[in-house]
């Protein structure tokens, strides 16, 4: 019931307090509202001129670019997504306690590391490198899933007491060395693999069997550094999801029978599943945007090809790129607007498509008791 | 008397600090007198003066504004780096009196120009500069013709020759390395120095689509310098021991060496001026500070900054200041 209305004189201060805090929320969220609509009518106003010129140019120019933003959030969500949630579920439901309290903020704080530092390392220290190891480096990135689970399986196998010393809650620590020898072994292998299979270099045998060219910036480098700047949002927020999961639903199946990776894949991730997803979308919403790892990691050359060893250009690199050069009114700077205007479009239909489908999974699954 | 002692001491104290802060205070007045009466001569000359221009020159007129102010401390040079394109912007807004740029002004620059005043802005050339072809300092080619080169980096192929060049065994047909495609390096689309390269290097031809687009020279220089199959243009002032200037093949068939005496001579088929554009309506002069850093610029002083920034200086022969009245 609520109480009867005092006139504003009467009021307690609290109500007058309340009103005023009311009032401004109110005040601060249409101004946001008003302020997205007046970036798209901007945009849109200044693409206006564009038409003018007809639209073969700007689909000419745009669409290379349109296809290298997608393609590098491509490669950077499959390179991220397994990591990220393979990270939330273990650190979220079988990670001890102890140690999850100190793994989960020093994830998070890989967040704070900024883009201009990460695309920095990628394309002056890490492509350079990668073009001159690349047979070492695809090893690497086969080997490493697959020596972890052959870490799985060698425990499952192993007899009770060495299990009893290598607990499966503190496999984050243990398998730490385990991946480190997996990664020099596929190391030193490398170059033997190279020179008995590849006649000695894998980029000449890429070169003349299958006329596969090799850019030193590549969507591989971009998938690698934009996926690690995109893990700790994905994490984080998927973490979140999963440890919400009430326990009593965890513990009811394995009471019942099911294993660890039967409560995990039946129980766990469709209760946080709208979470999960969610996670991915805004990880995905990251990877479109993001400018300069996209920048200094990617040779932006406009090519429309599907290779992973060859470059891509972004539409946010082009912005950041051209628009300091570009005289306003002139075509390029047009064609940039557009190229802001498409990009704002792209990471509007990414965060609605992630909303609506959190939404409808939200639905589905709460019979299951999930709150998420 | 004790008693008494003590007190003078303390007047003597109290005496001691007051002459030593008026010490202070006389020795500070007399600096400021001094700076006063030595900046005397020179103070006719004073003001701030703006210019708004070339990312390529910013370097250069920052050292030139550093010069102006040690001869003439009453001057300071405020000078915005926007690009090349952003100078006849501000020129004809009228926000600045200096634009420089790393490429001559555009035909449809120039005129909107005369449309706002009703004359055309000076031009004067107030340095020397270079497009460089680079690859890695191991590589073994030798020289390029101008024809291979435009025939490296464009798909147009206006300079005469025939076919495409992709690979390095096209090039260098008994080496055995490098090996493959060229990777092509260059500036981003904007620049003056991309624009420059299409007009000289390329005929005014298009630019292929697979040359890695770089913010600046120095990326294209460092990424030319990090891989042996790589080619690349860059300004000369970049030039550094990562990479190899090439020697481009002029018309006669003789290999010319980028250098200051082939630059400056013009005899370097890549080489270019860079310009400082100057409103000034015809018939009236310059103010006094604008007048003393056109002669700056065009004084050996000047001319060693030029080389010190890592440009050519301008020939003896192009040493007179222009626009002054005296």
């Amino acid at each position: 019931m609520t109480p009867p209305r005092l006139p504003l004189s009467r009021q307690p201060l609290r109500l007058i307090h309340d009103r005023i805090a009311t009032g401004l929320i109110t005040a601060g969220g249409i101004g946001v509202l008003l302020a997205i609509l007046a970036i798209g009518v901007f945009l849109v106003w200044e693409t206006l001129p564009l038409l003018a010129f007809g639209d073969a140019l700007s689909l000419n120019t745009l669409s290379p670019l349109a296809w290298g933003t997608l393609k590098a959030a491509l490669a950077a969500m499959l390179f991220a997504t397994p990591i990220a949630l393979g990270a939330a579920m273990y650190s979220a439901l079988f990670m001890s306690p102890r140690l999850r309290s100190r793994v989960k903020p020093i994830l998070e704080l890989m967040e704070a590391i900024p883009g201009v530092v990460v695309g920095f390392i990628a394309g002056l220290l890490l492509a350079p490198w990668v073009e001159r190891h690349l047979a070492s480096t695809l090893l690497v990135i086969v080997w490493l899933p697959l020596s972890a689970a052959l870490a799985g399986s060698l425990w499952y196998l192993a007899s009770a007491r060495l299990r009893q010393c290598l607990p499966l809650s503190w496999a984050g620590i243990w398998l730490m060395p385990w991946l480190a020898m997996m990664a020099t072994l596929a190391l030193w292998l490398a170059p033997l693999m190279e020179q008995a299979w590849f006649g000695g270099d894998l980029r000449r045998m890429l070169d003349q069997q299958y006329g596969l060219d090799y850019a030193t910036r590549n969507a591989l480098i971009v998938g690698i550094a934009m996926g690690f700047a995109v893990i700790p949002s994905i994490y984080s927020l998927a973490e979140d999801a999963l440890a919400d999961v009430p326990a009593n639903l965890m513990e009811g199946a394995q009471a019942l029978g099911a294993s660890r990776w039967q409560a995990l894949w039946k129980v766990a991730l469709p209760t946080a599943g709208p979470g999960v997803f969610s996670a991915v979308m805004i990880g995905a919403g990251r990877a479109v945007g993001e400018t300069m790892i996209v920048l200094m990691a990617s040779g932006n050359t406009a090519l429309f090809s599907a290779s992973p060893f060859e470059g891509l250009r972004s539409l946010s690199a082009s912005i950041a790129i051209e628009l300091p050069e570009a005289s306003p009114g002139g075509i390029t700077y047009h064609l940039l607007i557009f190229a802001a205007l498409a990009l704002f479009i792209f990471t509007f239909l990414v965060n609605t498509l992630a909303e609506v489908v959190r939404q409808r999974l939200r639905q589905r699954y709460q019979r299951l008791g999930g709150n998420r | 008397m004790k008693g008494k002692g003590l007190k003078g001491s303390r007047l003597q104290h109290y005496c001691s600090r007051v002459s030593r802060q008026s010490r202070l205070w006389v020795a500070t007045g007399l600096m400021f007198f001094c700076a006063f009466a030595w900046g005397q001569p020179n103070s006719v000359v004073s003001g701030t003066l703006g210019a708004v221009g070339s990312d390529t020159m910013a370097g250069l007129m920052l050292r030139w504004g550093e010069a102006l102010n040690h001869r003439y401390p009453n001057i300071t040079l405020q000078f915005q780096a926007g690009g090349s394109a952003s100078a006849p912007t501000a020129l004809i807004a009228g926000t600045t009196r200096f634009g420089p740029m790393s490429r001559p002004i555009t035909e449809s620059e120039r005129q909107q120009f005369i449309d706002r005043y009703g004359y055309p802005p000076h031009e004067l050339s107030v340095a020397r500069d270079a497009l460089l072809l680079v690859v890695h300092r191991h590589n073994p080619l030798a020289s390029l013709s101008r024809q291979q080169a435009d025939a490296i980096f464009s798909t147009s192929l206006y300079c005469g020759d025939s076919e495409p060049l992709r690979r390095w065994e096209e090039l260098l047909p008994e080496q055995q390395w490098p090996y493959g495609k060229i990777a092509l390096h260059g500036r981003n689309l904007a620049s003056g120095t991309h624009g420059l390269f299409q007009e000289r290097a390329l005929c005014n031809g298009q630019f292929r689509r697979d040359i890695s687009e770089h913010p600046g020279s120095s990326a294209v220089i460092a990424a030319v310098g990090e891989s042996p199959n790589a080619m690349g243009y860059a300004g000369y002032n970049h030039l550094n021991p990562m990479v190899r200037a090439l020697p481009l093949i002029n018309a006669e068939g003789t290999a010319i060496i980028p250098s200051v005496a082939t630059i400056q001579d013009n005899t370097y088929p890549l080489s270019r001026d860079l310009y400082l554009y100057v409103n000034l309506p015809p018939g009236e002069a310059l103010p006094l500070a604008e007048q003393a850093f056109i002669e700056l610029i065009f004084s050996d002083e000047g001319q060693r900054i030029v080389q010190a920034a890592g440009f050519v200086p301008l020939p003896q022969a192009q040493r007179t200041p222009p626009l002054l009245d005296d």
